[in-house]
Parts: C-alpha cells; sequence; structure tokens
C-alpha cells in the first residue's frame, strides 16, 4: 500500500500542495456564485443564462480534473524523493 | 521644405504595415511563453530554438492578422483600433486575409518539417482557436469570451514544451493553465478602461455585461487562482524554491493591485489609475513569471 501523501513529501511541499488545491477549489466556487449572480443582474433568456452557466462549467470541471493529476503526480515525486534519500541512507560512505 | 525626422519615420510603408498585421508587441509575450518553456523542458539546440520562434511568430502573427480582417467592422468604431491597415484604408481585407493565410501556411511547414509534427499540430490548433472559437463565435456572444479566448493565448507553452520533448505533459499542461488563468484579470483591467469603447463596438465585455463590481470580484478571484496554480507545479518537481518565492512574490503584488481596484469600487472611488498599472502590470508579471520558470531550471 503506498505511503499517505503528508508521509513521504517534505512538510513544506504537502502543505502547499493542500493550500493550492483549496485555495483553487474556493476561487472556483467563489467564480462560479459570482458568475450566477451577474447572469441574473444581465437579466438574460433562459436559453442564454443556460450557455453562459456551461461556459463557466466547464473550464471549472476541466481544472478539477488537473488538480486529480496533480494529487498523483505530487504522491509519485514524494514516493522518488523518499526513495532516493532512503538509497542514499544505505550507501556505503 | 523637408518634414520632422520624426513625422518621416512614422510615415506608413507596406511593409510597416504587413508587420503592424501581425501584432508584434503582443507576440514578443508569446514568444517568451514558448521560449521560456523549451528552457525548462531540456536542453533545445539553437536550430530547434530558432525555428520554434519563426514558426511561432509567423503562426501568432497570421492568426492576428486574420483577426483583423474578421474584426473590420469593430475596428473601425474603436479609438484603440482605427488606425489598423485595414480601417484606415491603406489595405484591401483580401490581402491582410491572404496575408495572414500565407504566414500561417508557412508556419505550419516550418514547423513540422524543422522542429517536430506535435508542435505545428498545437501552433495551428492555437490558430485554429483563435480565430474560429474566440473571433469568430465567442467574442460578440459572451461576456465570458476572453475566459474561454484565453486558452488561444495559452497554446505556445504547450508549443515551445512539444518542441523539446515531442510530447505534452501534466507540467505543460500547467504552464497552459497559467496563461488560460492570467487572461481574465489582465483583460478585464483594460476592458474596465475601455468601456466605451467596447459599448460602441457592441462586444458584450464583462464590465459592460455584468457590471464593473462583478468583473472586479471575478478578476480577484481568478488572480488568487492563477497564483496557486502558478505554485502548484513545485509540489510535483517540476520547479524550486527560486521559482517558487518569484512566483509568491510577483503573484502578491498583482493580487494587491486587483485588491486596490476592490477597495476603490467599494469605496466608489475612481480606481482607473489602478486599473491601468495592474494592466500594465499584469505583461510584466507574465514575463518574469515564465522567464524565473527559465532561470530556476538552470540555477
Amino acid at each position: 500500500m503506498p505511503l499517505p501523501l503528508h508521509h513521504t513529501l517534505p512538510l513544506p511541499l504537502s502543505t502547499l500542495l493542500w493550500i493550492g488545491i483549496g485555495l483553487v477549489v474556493v476561487s472556483q466556487i467563489r467564480i462560479l456564485l459570482s458568475t450566477v449572480r451577474a447572469m441574473r443582474g444581465a437579466q438574460s433568456e433562459r436559453a442564454r443564462r443556460g450557455i453562459e452557466w456551461a461556459y463557466a462549467v466547464v473550464p471549472a470541471i476541466a481544472l478539477m480534473v488537473a488538480l486529480v493529476f496533480t494529487w498523483q503526480a505530487a504522491r509519485e515525486h514524494a514516493m522518488r524523493v523518499d526513495m532516493e534519500s532512503r538509497a542514499s541512507q544505505t550507501e556505503p560512505s | 521644405m523637408t518634414a520632422p525626422a520624426v513625422a518621416v519615420n512614422r510615415e506608413p510603408s507596406l511593409a510597416r504595415d504587413l508587420i503592424a498585421l501581425t501584432k508584434p508587441r503582443i507576440i514578443s509575450l508569446l514568444l517568451l511563453t514558448t521560449l521560456a518553456p523549451m528552457l525548462v523542458a531540456g536542453t533545445p539546440s539553437w536550430a530547434t530554438i530558432f525555428w520554434t520562434g519563426v514558426g511561432g511568430y509567423l503562426m501568432a502573427g497570421g492568426a492576428n492578422a486574420v483577426n483583423m480582417y474578421l474584426d473590420q467592422d469593430i475596428d473601425t468604431v474603436m479609438a484603440r483600433t482605427k488606425l489598423r491597415p485595414i480601417p484606415s484604408g491603406r489595405m484591401t481585407a483580401r490581402a491582410v486575409l491572404a496575408f495572414g493565410i500565407a504566414i500561417a501556411t508557412a508556419a505550419t511547414w516550418l514547423l513540422g518539417h524543422y522542429v517536430n509534427v506535435l508542435t505545428s499540430a498545437l501552433a495551428l490548433s492555437g490558430f485554429y482557436f483563435y480565430v474560429f472559437v474566440y473571433t469568430r463565435w465567442l467574442k460578440r456572444t459572451t461576456p465570458q469570451n476572453i475566459v474561454l479566448g484565453g486558452a488561444a493565448g495559452a497554446f505556445p507553452p504547450l508549443v515551445g514544451w512539444a518542441a523539446v520533448t515531442g510530447r505534452v505533459d501534466l507540467a505543460s499542461l500547467y504552464l497552459f493553465l497559467i496563461v488560460f488563468y492570467w487572461t481574465p484579470p489582465h483583460f478585464w483591467a483594460l476592458a474596465l478602461l475601455k468601456q466605451r469603447d467596447y459599448g460602441k463596438a457592441g462586444v458584450p465585455m464583462a464590465p459592460n455585461i455584468w457590471g464593473e463590481r462583478e468583473t472586479i470580484d471575478q478578476m480577484l478571484w481568478y488572480t488568487v487562482l492563477l497564483i496557486a496554480l502558478s505554485v502548484l507545479p513545485v509540489t510535483f518537481g517540476v520547479f524550486g524554491a527560486f521559482y517558487l518565492a518569484s512566483a509568491l512574490i510577483l503573484g502578491g503584488i498583482l493580487l494587491r493591485g486587483v485588491w486596490r481596484i476592490r477597495v476603490l469600487d467599494a469605496r466608489s472611488e475612481s480606481w482607473i489609475p489602478v486599473a491601468w498599472k495592474v494592466y500594465k502590470y499584469s505583461l510584466l508579471y507574465l514575463a518574469l513569471l515564465f522567464v524565473a520558470m527559465a532561470i530556476d531550471r538552470h540555477v
């Protein structure tokens, strides 16, 4: 079973990852909420609102997929760093 | 009687107009976001750098020329664009279209022949996205035109990366995302300043349709998102401490500027000088961020 991320990634990087992901998610939610408010304010037609909503949601979904890949890549990087540091510790001096 | 030297230098000529059609000032930033990723991706040969630079310039220049052909009606109306070669009558629309297509075709061949097919295909995709998706479809139909249209300007990092590695991966995708999410705070700062112009031309920019407050609010959140995205590649080993510090400092300055616009707007005070500063600084931000990427990989 792979180690949890915080066991392998150096703590500052692990913290950076979760702060980064958190900020991306919060910002994206605020952007979507703002778009809904803006569409109401603009008093556009129902069909137009649907299109505008799709324009806002599609990049958001793509971004969430990118975050999943980021988490996986960070985990792989952490394991690689961990293996390299263990190998360097076991090497004879 | 002789005219002053300055006036002679600014006299229109075909060569000057052809260069103007490519929008060289905008392309200089696009080229930087193409070439810096090449240095991040590996150690490219001088020939690869040269042909990617030439191909990138011609492709972006071709897209800009075709854009001027398609936007000739609104370019006539807007103060910012009415001196361009078509609205000023110095070139015919058909000649501009032919020039744009010709140099984009040359770029496709040059990149495919001297660099690799993926690089050529990505650059051509950027051309099509800018011309058909942004200019023809989004620009005149939605206030989110520059959000989605930002993808067109985000192709250059993919082009540069593919020129060196022959593939597209997560690291290059992040460079794409950085340019993509940089576009809203950058362009909306300009759109806030040029609302009347855009309104006259009938281009539905966010400040004209959504209002200033909602646009500024979104600029702020897009800036936060941009800063977060700019630091995430550090977590999977693409960049190190130098880049991280640069991204945080440069992003912090941008965020401070956008925040200041928001505070001034909330107080109903004029934010015009600050919006200009944010617009200009956002250009510097992107340039310096990509320079920091290249330096980080070689220190």
